[in-house]
């Protein structure tokens, strides 16, 4: 069997021009039993990379784990609740998206109310100034109305001054007739 | 009465779009993804952060006790977590950190810890306590390995043991891809100086 391509690899390998591909075929390589003399030495460290990888936690590691995130889901439903609900801001969001999901109807609401009264307020201040225009034309024929009420009462003012003066006129008149006696 | 009427009409429309976008806002929080289900999600990195955290600080408690605490800090933040892409590779960043600094402590602390890690050398290799010829084999790389600076290490672990790339471990370390490789470089050339002297020894 050639082991050129094997050696080539190797040399690539430790020059670091192999790719992940190629460095698997390595490990493949030197996992089988019966490995050339020549290359058996690196056997040994490419087997270890293959074991290296088998290292891991024991299992009672996830019931210790899980006990501390229960005991920190504990801690955080009863004390530290409201200040989550003030201090993370992705709580905060979504309080928010509560408060607005079940309030929506009611900003709904208020919103078509507030629609009404500004519309209403608009047509009311619209109606408004037509009344107070209609007013102002009263208030154009009044004074007309008003100045010949005037002029009556001035002519009317007139006849009553003149009365007034016939009587004057006719009491100097006995006045006079009276002196005269 | 036509000034006013637009006047109202823009206010409308602008408590309409309050409203819409309020709603919208509701239906994107409802349609999101489920979130960070611990089991799921966090617990399964749980092993490639052991296998890294020991290359780092060579102690399994302490190895276990940064695995701990670097599940529970991506548990407690799991709400910005979610919009993290890669989440084994913040973990592994998170975790080296935790890892250097714990072993910096641990160094000031006892400075006789290294040697206790070398009274006993199968510690760092628990798959293979079958056979004593191999468990004599895979202490000879592993003191190899565990001789390296933390950097090679790191980078060795990553890429011959977990099969990252080199984009992968450049983007974990905020390093350069080149630099990784020039680490690894380093590393992978201690391996076989001292693997050749090794046999030249028995020759």
């Amino acid at each position: 069997m050639d082991y050129k391509y094997i050696e080539q690899l190797l040399d690539s390998y430790f020059a670091c021009t192999t790719t992940l591909q190629e460095e698997q075929i390595l490990r493949s390589f030197f996992s089988q039993e019966d490995v050339p003399g020549h290359l058996a030495q690196y056997a040994d460290l490419f087997h270890y990379e293959v074991i290296a990888k088998e290292e891991t936690l024991g299992e009672d590691f996830d019931q210790r784990m899980m006990a501390r995130i229960d005991a920190e889901k504990k801690e955080q439903t009863t004390t530290g609740h409201i200040v989550e609900m003030t201090t993370s801001r992705h709580a905060k969001s979504k309080f928010l998206g509560i408060s607005s999901q079940v309030f929506a109807p009611f900003f709904k609401a208020a919103a078509v109310v507030a629609m009404a009264l500004t519309i209403g307020r608009a047509a009311e201040h619209a109606i408004g100034e037509q009344e107070a225009e209609e007013n102002r034309n009263i208030v154009a024929i009044d004074p007309y109305i008003k100045s010949s009420d005037v002029q009556q009462a001035i002519r009317v003012k007139d006849v009553s001054q003149a009365e007034t003066k016939t009587t004057n006129d006719s009491i100097l008149s006995i006045a006079t007739k009276d002196e005269i006696q | 009465m036509s000034v006013l009427l637009l006047k109202y009409s823009s206010t409308a429309t602008k408590v309409l779009q309050y409203l819409r976008g309020s709603t919208a806002s509701e239906q994107s929080e409802q349609s999101r993804p489920s979130m960070l289900d611990f089991k799921r999600d966090i617990l399964p990195l749980k092993n490639i952060i052991f296998r890294t955290a020991l290359r780092i600080v060579l102690n399994r408690e302490e190895a276990e006790d940064i695995v701990q605490d670097t599940l529970m800090k991506l548990w407690q933040r799991r709400d910005e977590l979610e919009q993290v892409k890669n989440l084994e590779a913040f973990a592994l960043s998170s975790a080296r950190n935790l890892a250097i600094d714990r072993k910096e402590r641990m160094e000031n602390r006892n400075v006789s810890l290294d040697d206790e890690a070398h009274n006993r050398p199968d510690e760092s290799s628990l798959g293979s306590d079958s056979h004593i010829v191999q468990q004599e084999t895979h202490h000879f790389i592993t003191s190899i390995i565990n001789s390296l600076p933390e950097k090679q290490r790191t980078i060795l672990q990553l890429r011959d043991i977990e099969g990252k790339n080199y984009k992968e471990i450049a983007n974990l370390l905020s390093i350069t891809e080149s630099d990784v490789k020039v680490s690894l470089f380093r590393a992978r050339s201690e391996l076989k100086t001292r693997i050749l002297q090794k046999k030249s020894l028995f020759l």
